[in-house]
Parts: structure tokens; sequence; C-alpha cells
């Protein structure tokens, strides 16, 4: 199957047991972009990654990795895989570096071989004063950064990171985006996942929004955003909602405590903002009320 | 991505040996607080019996009771370090540090997993034996030159017993159920399989059984290397130990696939 995308899925299913954690999902990744799901809890992302790096095999539709079949070449799409687990999975009783030696064991190489793209990759994540402590020694966000450059071993031409900053704080956040916007510019196809809509904005050139394992939305992030929702939104207090009159062009919506009102116009806000100085605030759409929009309602329904 | 850059796979024995060695560096780290209980314990067995029961027994099956149980002892060394290593050791990599997930992100496949984890253990189950027979030989109940290949027979019976504890490993639903593993299989085994005195003692159709366990055979060799009294057995129990345990062991393989690929 001659294809020019990296992954190319069709009605992709997966069940476990009776649950159907995948339904039905379409997507492609091209060469070189940066891809990401977002989703709620559960709405099956990780799931999709499992199959996407034939860890679990899909339940119907079609797959293709690199125009492979996960189900026949599993091993093939693996050796140009780099993946990074929701959950951190390193040997803790070993060191930094022999983690490194190890798992680039699984691919073949030898320790001799390895050791300068060790160097590399521990100078890279800026853990090269850690090249010898016990995994233990580190941080959380140290062992997220080991994680990922572990998955850098192999020279991946696809890397797939599932929720890479979660429980970072904002510096190794963005430290870990700016590495990977390196590797993206060194013509790596990064497909993420994460619940930060700053780091989708960031780093994604493509979102797919998903829930209940069907997918809800796909495109550009400032696309996105634009075909769904009215450029300008005003967030006020839910109790407001009694006191003021909303006209028919104002898409409405409510999330926790908040009302939030969507126009085009900023000057409509402003008026009806009026009579709540200092209760209110005016900005631009953006990715957060998009994911809230498509996925919020569900979320609270089925919690 | 230019396709000339794609390195190859690395080979079948490659990955396995990457597995193994994964273990054996790890291992390696906690060597000492691993490996100390494992010489203890037959030391401790010997002392004790020697000390103890030896004289009131006097004799078994032709030979003084501290060398009918010598052999044994090396091949309890051999199933204890590998039936914990792949009942426990492998639910915790699985369920707790998931070791497994990270090294199926990999060309490795669930195969060479689990081929690389019964050849470490029969290593261990190698390395063990030797050690007990070398402590054991102060002793002065090693008879036979022939004691030499018991780590061999050791390497056997722990990818033997490798393979029921990763049956366990499979089928265990929480931790607390590897005791009925542990004292409902494996000191059963143990007990009956011809350790602390001859099978045919039992009455005939438990005795009948008893031949038909996984470790008889092992502790018949090895008790024919230590003393040097080789017996008829032998023509069964060499092919026994060279073949049932990669049986057992390429079932365990088959099913730890169904355990960890969802
Ligand atoms: N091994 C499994 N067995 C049974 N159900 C599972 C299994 N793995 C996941 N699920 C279910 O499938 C659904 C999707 O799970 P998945 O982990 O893909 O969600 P997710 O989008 O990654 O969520 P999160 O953002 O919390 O990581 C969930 O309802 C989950 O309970
Ligand atoms: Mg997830």
């Amino acid at each position: 199957m001659p294809t020019d995308s990296l992954i190319e899925a069709r009605q992709l299913v997966k069940n476990y047991d009776d649950f159907r954690a995948v339904d039905g999902v379409d997507f492609h990744v091209r060469p070189g972009e940066c891809f990401g799901f977002l989703g709620p809890n559960g709405a099956g992302k990780s799931t999709l990654m499992k199959m996407i790096y034939c860890f679990s095999p899909r339940g119907g539709g079609e797959l293709s990795i690199f125009g492979l079949d996960p189900d026949k070449k599993a091993s093939e799409i693996k050796n140009r895989l780099g993946v990074v687990a929701q959950t951190d999975n390193l040997d803790e009783d070993i060191t930094v570096t022999q983690n490194l030696q190890i798992y680039s064991g699984y691919f073949g190489f030898s320790r001799k071989q390895i050791q300068p793209k060790i160097d590399e990759l521990l100078a890279f994540m800026s853990l090269e004063s850690k090249a010898h402590a016990g995994i233990r020694q580190l941080s959380g966000g140290m062992k997220r950064r080991l994680v990922i450059a572990r998955a850098l071993l192999n020279d991946p031409d696809l890397l797939i990171l599932d929720e890479p900053t979660t429980g970072l704080d904002p510096q190794v956040r963005h430290l870990i985006w700016a590495k990977l916007r390196e590797l993206k510019t060194q013509g790596v196809t990064i497909l993420l996942t994460t619940h930060y809509m700053e780091e989708a904005q960031e780093l994604c050139d493509r979102l797919l929004v998903l829930d209940k394992g069907k997918v809800l939305s796909l495109g550009r992030p400032e696309e996105l955003v634009k075909n769904n929702l009215h450029p300008y939104v005003l967030e006020l207090p839910v109790a407001k909602k009694s006191e003021i009159q909303i006209p028919p062009s104002i898409q409405l919506e409510t999330h926790g405590d908040k009302l939030f009102l969507f126009s085009d116009t900023p000057s409509e806000l402003e008026k009806i903002a009026l009579p709540f100085q200092g209760q209110f605030r005016i900005r631009t759409t953006g990715l957060e009320d998009l994911f809230l929009k498509l996925t919020g309602r569900d979320l609270h329904e089925s919690e | 991505m230019s396709p000339n850059k794609i390195r190859q796979l690395p080979t079948f024995a490659r990955m396995v040996s990457a597995i193994w060695y994964r273990h054996y560096r790890v291992y390696q780290n906690n060597f000492w607080t691993n490996s100390f209980p494992t010489v203890l314990e037959p030391l401790i067995f010997i002392l004790a019996v020697g000390w103890g029961l030896a004289s009131a027994v006097g004799t078994m099956d032709g030979m003084d009771y501290l060398t009918f149980i010598a052999p044994a002892q090396a091949m309890m060394a051999a199933v204890y370090t590998s039936a914990f290593e792949e009942s426990y050791g492998t639910y915790f990599r699985m369920m707790v540090d998931h070791n497994y997930d990270a090294m199926i992100s990999t060309p490795v496949g669930v195969n060479e997993v689990f081929w690389g984890e019964l050849l470490y253990t029969g290593t261990k189950g190698w390395f063990f034996s030797l050690v007990v027979i070398v402590v054991l030989s102060f002793f002065g109940v090693i008879h036979s030159a022939w004691a030499v290949l018991v780590p061999f027979v050791g390497f056997f019976t722990a990818v033997a017993f490798g393979s029921l504890g990763l049956f366990a490993a499979r089928l265990v639903k929480n931790i607390n159920q590897f005791n009925f593993f542990i004292t409902g299989v494996i000191s059963p085994l143990i007990l009956f399989s011809g350790t602390l005195f001859p099978v045919d003692k039992l009455p005939p159709v438990v005795s009948i059984v008893a031949k038909m366990l996984p470790l008889y055979y092992f502790i018949d060799v090895s008790r024919m290397l230590t003393t040097g009294r080789f017996t008829s057995d032998l023509y069964i129990a060499v092919p026994y130990l060279l073949v049932v345990p990669f049986i057992l062991g390429a079932f365990a393989v088959n099913s730890m696939n169904k355990k960890l690929i969802q």
C-alpha cells in the first residue's frame, strides 16, 4: 500500500471485552508534522496510541504505520518508533546510563556503539549531571526527561508521546517543548496527547479531539477554534445568568461555575458586561474553550 | 526520513540476549541481598539435618542421609530462585514497574522477553546450584567428579520451574494468590520428588505419580552425578531434562502473550 502518510487509520476500533474504547476513528498523520490527540480522561487517547505503537492489537478497521501493518510487522515498525508511555517505566534499580544502555540493547546496539548517543541525549535533556544517579534519586520531571531521552536512542522517525509533561513544572514543560520543536525541525514526526491546551497550541500542527472513542473534530488548532466558536468570549459568574438578556447572535455555554458568552464582536459583549464591573473578563477564544465546548457537557453528565 | 537510514532489525538471539543482560545487570546491583538467602538456606538445612536428623535416620537408599539430600539441596536452590523470580518477580515487573511495557515498545516482542527471562532464570539456577555444590563439597557429601555437571541440571530445573512461575503470574488476580502457588504447588513438588526420602517409599500409586512430577528426574540425575551411582533411569532422565523445560517454557511464553497483549 503506497502512501505518503506516516500513520493511516480507517474506522479503527478497540474493544475491551464488551466495552468499546475506540469506536471508528479515522485520521492520518503526515511525515514531519506534530499531531495531537485531545480528549477528556477515558476518551481513548492512550488506547489509540497503544495500537499505533503495536502494544495492543486493533479490534477492527485498518491501520498502517510507515505503510506497514502492525499485526504483521510490529518489530519492523517498533524499530523506527520512539515511545513515551503515559506511565514511566524505567528500571528503578539501575542508573540513568545503565537504563539507556539496556534499552538501546533492545534495538541491537552494543554499549560501546551507543555511548556517544547516550552522552548526546543526556546533554540534550539536561541530565548530564545525573548520568550515574539511580532512578530513585530523580525527580518526576527528570524521570520524564529520561524516558524521552530513552525514546530517542534509535533516532526514531516517529516519536509517540502520551502526556509527556503531565505533572511537570512550567520550567521543565517549556524545556521539553523546546526539545520537541528542535526534533521537529530535524524532521521527526511527533504524535502527542496532552491535557494542556497551551501545549497543544504550542506544538501541534493538527489536532484530533476525541471523546468516548469517537472523533469530535479534526484540524489545525486555529481552524478548529474558528470553525466551532465565535472569536470573542465573555466570562461571567454563572449566578448572573438570570440578570442578563442574551441576543440570539450570542452562543452560550456553562462550565462549572462560569458562564461563557461567545460573540463575533467584543462590543456586543461589553454591552452585556457593563453592569458587572470587576466580575467579568472579555478575551479572544482559544483551544480551552473549544475543548470545553466539544467535550465538557458529556463529561459532566457522565461523572 | 530516508529509507537508507533504516536500521536492520536485531535478530531473535540478539534481542533475547539483551533481555538476559537486562536482568543480569539489574540483579547485579542487588547481588548480595538476593544471593545470600539462597546460599544460606541449604547451608542451614544441611547443618540442622546433619546435627539432628541424619544420625537418627542413618542410611537412606543405601547411602548416608546427608549424601542423599545434598543433590536435592542444589536443585531446591534452583527451584526456589526460579519459581520466585518468575512469579513474584514477573508480577512486579508487569503490574508495578511496567518493565515489560518498556521492553515491548522496542523491536522486542513478548516471545523474546520471556525466553530471555527464562534463560536468565536458568542461568541463576545454574549459578545457585553451583554455589550449593561447592559449599556442600566441604561437608564431604559430594562423592563424584560428575558433580560438576549438577549446575547444568540446575539450569534446566530453573527453566522448568521458571515456566511454572510464569503460569502462576499469568493466573493470579492479586499478589496474595502466589501463596497458593508456593505452598500448593512448589512445596509439594519439592517434598514428593525424592528430596528427603526416596519416592519408592511412597505407596505405589503415589510413587508413580511422583515420578511424573517435573522435579523428580532433575533430582534423580543430580543424585547420580554427586554419588557417581548411575542407574538405568539415566536414559529417561536425560532426554526428559533436555526437553521438558522447553516444552513448559513454550507454553508459558505463549500464555504470557495472552496476558500482556490486550
Ligand atoms: N486494559 C484495559 N481493559 C479494560 N478497559 C480499558 C483498558 N485500558 C483502557 N480501558 C478503558 O478504555 C477507555 C479509554 O482508556 P484510555 O486509557 O485510552 O483513555 P485516555 O483517553 O488515555 O484517558 P486519560 O486522559 O485518563 O489518560 C477507558 O474507559 C478505560 O477505562
Ligand atoms: Mg491516557
